[in-house]
């Protein structure tokens, strides 16, 4: 069932239009990500939702009322702040009783869930402290902890693990979903982190410019961009733009000049208007051009070039390769690397080129 | 260097306020206690039995008390507003509201006895529009008083304020209004709270500047005195160093007192517990 959707609306900061004619639309119990560079409007979004700020035109329904223009403390959401928010002057249990006392619950009530809560984010026995004497992950608990303990029927994350280590990042997203799964939560959770949005969403909304590129599941986005916005953001860094198309050996294929391209389409997709073409560094393949025979040079999705730079990553080395069709970038395992100056033939997978709109 | 063997840094300043200040101010208190080469409280005890002086001892501390309660009352709101405006603004609501500083003390007392005398702006409004039948006495009063020095110390709460205002990260309002609570909820019990030590810092400043205002109550209070003028009389006009000297040495100790008192206060409702 549809939850939370926001019809054509339209945000202005200064005379500036930041949305424009948005929608966007959250099925119950999901927790879906706006995903995208600073600037595009996801945090827009968020406080938008939040009712931080107040939308110029269109409408946003919630559980099927109008709450357009509900005040922020009718809303009964809990908001994850990027800085926290905890207040200083209160302890952690103060902090996290706040929302219970304002809804004039018993002390007794009050304190069975502040404890409950604490218990549930690890938090046992920091009842008496002080925001500013608890560790990053520890504050960034008692934040969760303080929205989830007023039982919101939508739960915000702006940024909620940029200010963690790299490490805490991640246990702590594990974390978050578990808490969301665990008690049914609808969530919206801002993040410019790919990696942080793909691992806890059940939907992904990638922004631009104020606009959503593509919005689906992080399997789908992430195998299948639809746009090359999409798709460089994912990590798609190599594109081929064909000029036409011709009958190959095996069927339809697409061409730049000479070469010849065998794609498979993803359902939906036509022939007619899909002229750029996009792939992973990790999906291509280089061999050194000697080690090839005549009669597979001959085969199509391949094209020959010259290795300009070699980068070891670790468990792979990562490198630049020049070509007539210019330079494409080849992430592959190898025990030895090609170096620098060699003839090789990059070969681009037909199940791995994806189609995309410019 | 190292940073304790530049204490003799401090040497110039020190030296300074001993002779001109610290020592003085030890010969004055010194001086109340002696009389014809004898120890002696008689002094003191004159005073306190005075009736006289002890009226003008309470329309002092009333004057201070309403002055100081009302710069908060009406500081309060503008240093918020100010606090969460944009740089540009800010700097220019600043500047307009310390602006009563920057005028002389006379310059601003004659123009308070403008408009608060028998035919001043006030009175003529209020007998124009029929509120009331003749002119009501404002004019050498402690109402003056206050209203005088009201314009003197609402620049020193604003800035206070505003100082401590612009540390409270506004996400920490936001937060409180996500929790259920409306704005003026948010802003009692979360801006306030954090504001106390400002709010602390701006009342002694203001008190302890009005109870030892001279001008402007000498201007606007008329006949009316309180212990600062009382002290100039006693001095100037009677010439009776033995009691200014008395005066002076109670207005310090009522000084010390309200700034031990409320840094009490302070280290109590310190918000970081």
């Amino acid at each position: 069932m549809t939850l939370l959707s926001l019809e054509q609306v339209s945000v202005a900061y200064d005379n500036h239009l930041i949305l424009e004619n948005f929608d966007l639309k959250l099925e119950e119990g999901k927790l879906l990500s706006l995903l995208g560079p600073s600037g595009c409007g996801k945090t827009t979004t968020l406080r938008l939702i939040a009712g931080f700020l107040e939308a110029k035109g269109g409408k946003f329904m919630f559980d099927g009322r109008d709450y357009t223009h509900l005040p922020v403390n009718k809303r009964n959401f809990g908001f994850v702040f990027q800085s926290y928010a905890l207040f200083p002057h209160l302890s952690v249990y103060d902090n996290v009783a706040f929302g219970l006392r304002l809804r004039k619950m018993k002390e007794g009530q009050v304190k069975e869930k502040v404890l409950r809560m604490l218990d549930i984010v690890s938090l046992n026995g920091f009842e008496k402290r002080f925001p500013q004497e608890l560790s990053g992950g520890q504050r960034q608990r008692v934040a969760i902890a303080r929205a989830l303990v007023i039982e919101p029927d939508l739960l915000l994350f702006d940024e909620p693990l940029s200010n963690l280590d790299a490490n805490l990042r991640v246990t702590m997203r594990v974390e978050i979903r578990r808490l969301q799964q665990e008690l049914g939560m609808t969530a919206v959770y801002v993040s410019h982190d790919q990696e942080e949005c793909f691992s806890i969403s059940d939907q992904v909304a990638i922004m631009n410019a104020g606009k959503i590129e593509q919005l689906g599941a992080p399997t789908d986005i992430y195998q299948y961009p639809k746009t090359e916005y999409v798709a460089r953001f994912i990590g798609f860094n190599n594109f081929l733009v064909f000029d036409g198309t011709r009958q190959g050996n095996t069927g339809l294929e697409w061409t730049i000049g000479d070469y010849g391209f065998d794609v498979q389409l993803q359902a939906g997709q036509s022939t007619a208007n899909t002229y750029k073409g996009a792939i992973r560094p990790e999906d291509l393949r280089i061999i050194p051009l000697g080690q090839l025979t005549d009669l597979q040079k001959s085969l199509s999705n391949q094209v020959p070039g010259t290795v300009k730079v070699s980068t070891y990553l670790g468990r792979s080395y990562q490198f630049e390769v020049q070509t007539a069709l210019g330079a494409f970038t080849v992430n592959q395992e190898m025990d030895i690397p090609i170096a620098p100056g060699q003839q090789v033939m990059i070969t681009f997978p037909a199940d791995k080129i994806v189609m995309v709109a410019q | 260097m190292k940073i304790n063997k530049m204490y003799w840094l401090l040497l110039p300043g020190l030296l300074f306020l001993t002779v001109f200040m610290l020592i003085p101010i030890i010969l004055t208190i010194g001086s109340t206690f002696v009389q014809e080469g004898k120890p002696t409280l008689e002094g003191y005890l004159y005073f306190f039995k005075d009736a006289y002086f002890n009226r003008i001892l309470l329309t002092t501390l009333r004057v201070s008390v309403f002055t100081t309660v009302i710069c908060i009352a009406l500081g309060y709101p503008v240093a918020y507003y100010i606090s969460r405006l944009g740089t540009r603004k800010k700097g220019i609501l600043l500047a307009l509201s310390i602006f009563p500083l920057l005028t002389s003390p006379v310059v601003r007392s004659f123009s308070w006895m403008i408009i608060l005398g028998r035919k001043g702006l006030v009175n003529n409004a209020l007998v124009a529009t029929g509120i009331v039948d003749k002119p009501i006495e404002i004019l050498y009063t402690p109402t003056a008083m206050i209203i005088g020095l009201v314009h003197l110390f609402l620049p020193l709460i604003i800035i206070t304020l505003v100082g401590v205002m612009e540390n409270v990260d506004s996400e920490l309002i936001r937060a409180a209004e996500s929790l259920g609570a409306s704005r003026f909820t948010a802003l009692r019990k979360v801006l306030f709270p954090l504001t106390i030590p400002g709010l602390i810092i701006g009342s002694v400043l203001v008190f302890v500047g009005s109870l030892t205002a001279y001008t402007t109550p000498a201007l606007l209070g008329g006949k009316e005195r309180v212990i600062s003028t009382f002290l100039y009389q006693n001095a100037m006009t009677l010439n009776d160093w033995y009691l200014a000297s008395v005066i002076a040495t109670i207005m310090i100790v009522i000084t010390l007192v309200v700034v031990g008192l409320m840094n009490k206060v302070a280290t109590k409702l310190n918000p970081k517990g």
